[in-house]
């Protein structure tokens, strides 16, 4: 009874825990996540903060060293479990930069680390990886 | 293929591709233990099917009526708002009724309301009895429907991600009435897409059931018991 109580344990440990932890690449709530790729600079930057899930989320993309033509596309995801295909369609603001509105869903295992996957047409695609919170 | 075409497309193949990677695993416990509290006939194919099939009309439902709401006000986090609290009781109530089964099922209480009091006090084994025979033994269609219908306000990431979609494309209605359509016509798709999943776990249960139940039947009846536990946890969360 002890070993099919600890294999038990074992299971539900496997199945309701959440995605695996991956390192977050920076801190969305305190400024702006900053990815390169050569020579270009990409900054991503979320508002309000503290960053919630299940809040409308203002997304600003910032490029420097680009010249970028076309809308930006951005596509939220959690690491290690399928959410469904939820993206941000930014568009290009008078001031340079590239805005949109989205939402991240709330997960009920607990997960907070969300990934945030950018497509610059031209220039290639870069991830960012931040917490949210719940 | 339109824009307005391969979003529904999209979303079918979102519901077909989540249910495989993402519903199975969140929400199959629940499908499984509803399939084993029901005791659905495991010979007799038509006889499983129709339940299985009732339990997911009532889910695309749900998933329906509020992806339509979503698409008439354009605003996912408007809605949620209202219908958060409503979700996490679900999943407490779909938890407690998962633990009674568990329990249930692991003869640690009795199946039926005559035999109440024999094992536990008998008030509150009187209450718990009919409690296990309304859920169990309450076989109509329309009981299976319904509780697929609550089912749908289980709180899931994957379906929150349709519901921004709808609400997105509401949002670029010309009018609440067409975001409503448009909106309820994703979600439709969306459900439709996760039932092939679902479906084929209920089969499985009912059918490798009294197998379970014959040779694990306290190890399945844990697992059910512990499951209801990590719902009940996971709604009081938030």
């Amino acid at each position: 009874m002890k070993k099919i109580i600890m294999i038990l344990i074992a299971v539900l440990m496997l199945v309701s825990r959440p995605p695996r932890a991956h390192a977050s690449d920076c801190d969305v709530d305190r400024g702006p996540c900053v990815a390169v790729t050569g020579r270009t600079e990409v900054t991503l930057d979320i508002s309000p903060k503290p960053v919630k899930a299940m809040k409308e989320l203002f997304f600003v993309v910032t490029v420097r060293g680009a010249n970028v033509r076309g809308p930006l596309l951005l596509e939220l995801s959690m690491p290690g479990m399928y959410m469904g295909r939820n993206e941000v369609a930014l568009k290009r603001s008078p001031e340079g930069s590239f805005s949109g509105r989205g939402v991240i869903p709330r997960c009920p295992t607990g997960g907070k680390l969300w990934q945030a996957d950018l497509t610059i047409p031209g220039t290639g695609r870069l991830t960012y990886r931040f917490h949210v919170d719940r | 293929m339109s824009i307005a075409e391969s979003i529904y497309l999209l979303m079918f193949s979102s519901g077909l591709l989540g249910g495989i990677g993402h519903c199975a695993g969140m929400c199959g416990p629940v499908v499984a233990a509803y399939t084993l509290g029901f005791r659905l006939p495991a010979d007799d194919i038509r006889a499983s099917s129709l339940p299985q099939l009732l339990y997911n009309a009532g889910r695309v439902t749900t998933y329906s009526v509020v992806g339509g709401i979503m698409g008439m006000t354009g605003s996912f986090a408007g809605v949620v708002t209202y219908i958060e609290r409503f979700q996490n009781m679900t999943m407490a109530v779909v938890g407690g009724i998962m633990i009674v089964l568990g329990i249930a099922s692991a003869g640690l209480i009795s199946w039926r309301v005559h035999d109440a009091g024999s094992r536990v006090t008998a008030p509150v084994s009187g209450f718990i009895s009919r409690v296990i025979q309304f859920v169990s033994q309450t076989h109509t269609p329309g009981s299976v429907y319904v509780i697929g219908m609550a089912t749908g306000f289980i709180p899931c990431g994957l379906l929150y991600t349709a519901y921004i979609a709808a609400a997105g494309a509401g949002a670029t209605a010309g009018h609440p009435a067409e975001g409503f359509l448009k909106g309820m016509a994703m979600l439709f798709l969306f459900g439709i897409g996760t039932t092939p999943a679902l479906f084929f776990i209920g089969h499985m249960a009912a059918r490798k059931g009294e197998w379970i139940r014959k040779r694990l039947y306290m190890l399945s009846s844990l697992m059910m018991t512990a499951i209801g536990v990590i719902f009940i946890y996971r709604a009081f969360r938030g």
